[in-house]
């Protein structure tokens, strides 16, 4: 194996096949189809991490890790498919590295079909179906703190409850919405 | 005094809610089950996303910064095709076969770690360290990916012996892997590709004790 860019020749000899060449696509054009599989990527790893700078850290872990493949001119479908397991793999470092959770626990939340189109809004549908199956206070909680972005003080008024008994609903909510499988 | 649980998950939504990244603590991960749920919900709030113009920018100076490879065998084309099943796996295989930018020269040879002043270490009971499986552990400032073999143990260092880049264990190839460039380094710290010159990573010294305790000599 060499890193140096093989004759065919060469390749013939370690490969055994024909040694036959095709051309790759042009620089920009490469690198534009693999932009493109980025956004996808990106907007997977947004939906599971909840911030751009995270995000961005992640989706650029990606790319550097799939460079050599982004590079081969293989089609669309074959990279996506291959940035979509370096993706389930980075998050998963992502999260076991800082709260030392298992690939396995996050096996429901990786093992997602790769996407076939634009960026969805699936992670809203997602926490709809989450909410749906909470009670009625943990769900309006989450409700009013993540999808309205009320403060904890304002949560507290409309619920006519205090900041810190809020803030222990809030904490059982989230505990409640973890345990929720929204597939099922 | 130990942060309570509920201002610990408020501590981490207010900075989801205003659009920062996780700033996880030491302790934080007793409750990491709610915090994935509240990074799930925060991105639920803002609903699908795209990349921000300079952070595409970014990306494409990153992927066009190394030559291309010009040409490729139709046979290495087809076996790219055949990666998504492949995986993870064939694709760092793929990768380094293909990687275009040239090795880096060796540099000097890898030496333990021996902090100055250094300390042992706990970080968990042998029990917690599954057979031959890397676990990352961290002794002060001195970051290890730690392998049980039987009743014995070795550590190497957990970054990247030629980019300032942490590893991270990957449980189907049994490979360390920089996030950071195409390169992979077996259990013993070895670089898994012969033809991508690297030093092997530092060893990390690491003890069993009596009570059957793993200690990494740390800060």
């Amino acid at each position: 194996m060499t890193l140096d860019p093989r004759s065919p020749s060469d390749s013939s000899a370690s490969s055994g096949d024909s040694g036959e060449v095709v051309e790759l696509p042009s620089a920009t054009r490469a690198t534009d189809i693999a932009l493109d599989e980025l956004e996808l990527v990106y907007a997977f790893i947004y939906a599971r991490v909840g911030n751009r700078a995270d995000a961005e850290d992640l989706t650029q872990q990606v790319a550097m890790k799939a460079i050599p493949r982004l590079r081969q001119g293989a089609p669309a479908s074959a990279i996506r498919g291959y940035l979509f397991a370096t993706a389930r793999s980075v998050l998963g470092a992502f999260w076991s590295t800082r709260l030392g959770v298992s690939q396995a626990e996050l096996h429901e939340d990786l093992a997602l079909a790769v996407p076939q189109g634009p960026p969805s809004d699936e992670s809203a549908e997602r926490a709809r179906r989450i909410l749906e199956r909470l009670s009625d206070n943990y769900r309006r909680v989450l409700e009013l703190r993540f999808l309205h972005g009320y403060s904890l003080k304002e949560v507290a008024a409309e619920m006519r409850s205090t900041v810190g008994a809020v803030k222990v609903m809030q904490l059982r909510a989230l505990r409640a919405a973890a345990k929720v499988d929204p597939d099922a | 005094m130990p942060e309570q649980p509920e201002n610990r998950i408020e501590r981490i939504v207010e900075d989801l809610l205003h659009g920062r990244r996780l700033r996880l603590r030491a302790g934080d991960a007793e409750e990491k089950q709610a915090i994935i749920a509240a990074a799930r919900l925060a991105a639920a709030r803002s609903g699908p996303q795209r990349m921000s113009p300079a952070f595409r920018r970014r990306l494409a100076q990153i992927l066009d910064s190394t030559p291309r490879e010009p040409r490729l065998t139709r046979r290495t084309a087809l076996v790219a095709g055949l990666g998504v099943a492949a995986g993870a796996l064939a694709g760092g295989i793929v990768g380094r076969e293909l990687a275009s930018s040239p090795a880096p020269s060796p540099l000097s040879a890898s030496s333990p770690v021996v902090p100055r002043n250094g300390r042992w270490t706990d970080v968990g009971a042998m029990a917690d360290f599954s057979e031959g499986q890397g676990k990352l552990v961290r002794a002060g400032a001195v970051g290890a990916f730690v392998f049980r073999r039987g009743q014995t143990v070795t550590a190497v260092s957990s970054m990247c012996s030629h980019l300032p880049c942490e590893l991270w264990w990957e449980s189907g190839s049994s490979l360390l892997e920089c996030p950071c460039h195409p390169v992979s380094f077996t259990s013993d710290g070895k670089p898994s590709s012969p033809s991508y010159t690297l030093p092997a990573l530092n060893e990390v010294k690491v003890r069993v004790t009596a009570a059957a305790r793993v200690e990494v000599l740390g800060t």
